[in-house]
């Protein structure tokens, strides 16, 4: 394996909803920001991988527009994922193993502010046949994962209402978060349920960012940071499609993924020192923490996604914040996790080291 | 063995309503538009002037300059005529779409060419812009109702 590392990352604030930027607009000054950090320009960069989602969008194609944000002329070579950007990372990270370039850049685009009603573009990623038609709210999915995690005895409701309190007052330190603040357990559980045993507080906000990760192979990533966080091990696996064939309380696909990962790095995420969770749900956080063995890791000490989820930048986002504390010295492993469509149905693990294997 | 009959068709009513967020440097194009003007704006690193203008220079990256106005006039360079009917479709065939590059632009403006018939169209034709009444005009690339072959210049 090439030793690949982030060396750069850098996002735009998390808003309820960005109504002056178009997509280039909106990533072209992180592009600028991450660069620069690395030292590195445009011309240095010899792959680019994006992911953002037409059904965010309300139109097809839509990320060639932001392809002005990274110079389409002359062509450049470039990808893109139609999911969370993490996986355009995924597919950089790959695209460096196979040794026709040194450095790649990632950026996600997350809008999840365009459509009018998420409720009207939610059902159109379920089964046409079974889901669909039956117009769940958006959150019921995850309301019966949560709900059978509650019965199992996996969780409980105040554990939950301490995630996230937990989550918006880490967020407080977070200059990017949408939503941080002290608040207490008990006031969190006085809420009403949006769908039970799950509370506003409980979800995730949507809303908009840009976020950019800037890959370099072996000596490209030395030059570029101090101290590079490298991509030790990677792996994404995907559950079937219809929940109710799934174990919604064991998340196997990324227990698979996490193992698969550690094969590769060389150590699990049990040694990691911070855990970033793609927990779009608070219920989704003791899930995780079991499904990937961590043991005393610091979970989202960004806020994680309850303090904003710019829709397909979300997952992105973790890895650069795990990153981060790599890159700034807080540690010495850490832990990413990423996911696509309902209750964990898709997850992605990244694991990074200080050290190269 | 006989089949059952088949399932023509299934209701699975999907609407979506979005907003648009149209972006800092198209809006300048449009609000232009609603006042009747033709916005250009220059790179200050290439040097290129686009029509309409991004907020952002594609090749250079930097914020393209301050918008100034053109007079709309320009040159085909490039059309095609559609003759083929479609659903939605707004004119009726055959009609003239082209390419316009408008006097003192680098880019190129898509368009309708009409008032003009089709087998009279030609590359390097003069055009010049026809806007809807003041109470039509809009934020909006229809604002500019088509472009007709150039009249004398005092017309």
């Amino acid at each position: 394996m090439r030793e690949v590392a982030v060396v750069s990352f850098a996002q735009s604030p998390c808003v309820p909803a960005d109504r002056e930027h178009d997509m280039a607009e909106m990533v072209q000054p992180v592009i600028r920001q991450a660069l620069d950090a690395a030292g590195l320009g445009r011309d240095d960069v010899d792959f680019f991988a994006s992911g953002s989602h037409d059904f965010y969008e309300g139109r097809t194609f839509s990320y060639i527009e932001s392809l002005d944000a990274v110079g389409a002329w002359p062509p450049i070579s470039e990808s893109h994922v139609e999911m969370d950007a993490a996986w355009a990372l995924a597919e950089a990270w790959t695209w460096l193993q196979l040794g026709e370039g040194d450095v790649a850049l990632v950026y996600g685009i997350g809008r999840g502010s365009l459509a009018a009603d998420l409720d009207q573009v939610l059902p159109a990623q379920l089964d046409p046949y079974l889901l669909a038609p039956l117009r769940p709210h958006r959150d019921a999915l995850a309301g019966l994962q949560a709900s059978a995690m509650v019965d199992a005895g996996l969780t409980s409701e105040r554990q939950l209402a301490e995630v996230v309190a937990r989550c918006l007052a880490a967020a407080i330190a977070n200059p990017a978060a949408q939503r941080s603040g002290r608040v207490s357990v008990d006031d969190l559980l006085a809420r009403p349920y949006v769908a039970s045993p799950l509370r506003a507080d409980d979800v995730a906000p949507p809303g908009d960012a840009a976020a950019v990760i800037v890959l370099a192979a072996g000596p490209a990533a030395r030059r570029a940071a101090g101290r590079p966080a490298w991509v030790r091990g990677l792996d994404h696996r995907m559950e079937t499609h219809y929940p109710g064939v799934r174990d919604l309380t064991g998340a196997g696909s990324a227990r698979m993924a996490a193992a698969r990962a550690a094969e590769l790095a060389g150590f699990a995420a049990a040694e990691a020192q911070v855990a970033e969770l793609h927990t779009e749900y608070s219920h989704q956080e003791p899930l995780l923490v079991t499904a990937l063995g961590l043991a005393g890791a610091a979970v989202n000490p960004s806020g994680g996604p309850l303090a904003g989820r710019p829709a397909t930048a979300t997952g992105l986002v973790r890895i650069g914040e795990a990153a981060r504390r790599i890159m700034n010295g807080e540690a010495e492993r850490a832990v990413a996790h990423a996911t696509n469509g309902p209750a964990l149905q898709h997850n992605l693990v990244c694991l990074l080291a200080a050290d190269p294997a | 063995m006989t089949l059952p009959e088949p399932v023509s068709t299934m209701a699975g009513p999907l609407r979506m309503d979005y907003t648009y967020v149209a972006g800092a440097g198209r809006s300048v194009f449009l609000r232009g538009l609603a006042e009747r003007r033709v916005l250009a704006r220059r790179c200050p690193g290439c040097g290129q002037v686009y029509v309409p203008a991004p907020e952002l220079c594609s090749r250079c990256l930097r914020p393209v300059g301050p918008p100034f106005e053109l007079d709309g006039r320009g040159v085909v360079s490039t059309f095609c005529v559609v003759n083929f009917p479609f659903p939605g479709q707004v004119h009726e065939p055959p009609y003239v779409v082209a390419h316009i590059r408008l006097d003192g632009a680098d880019t190129r403006l898509m368009h309708l060419v009409r008032e003009v018939a089709p087998d009279r169209v030609h590359i390097g034709l003069r055009v010049e812009p026809v806007w809807v009444p003041d109470e039509e005009l809009a934020a909006s690339a229809t604002s500019i109702r088509h472009y007709r072959p150039e009249g004398p210049a005092d017309a």
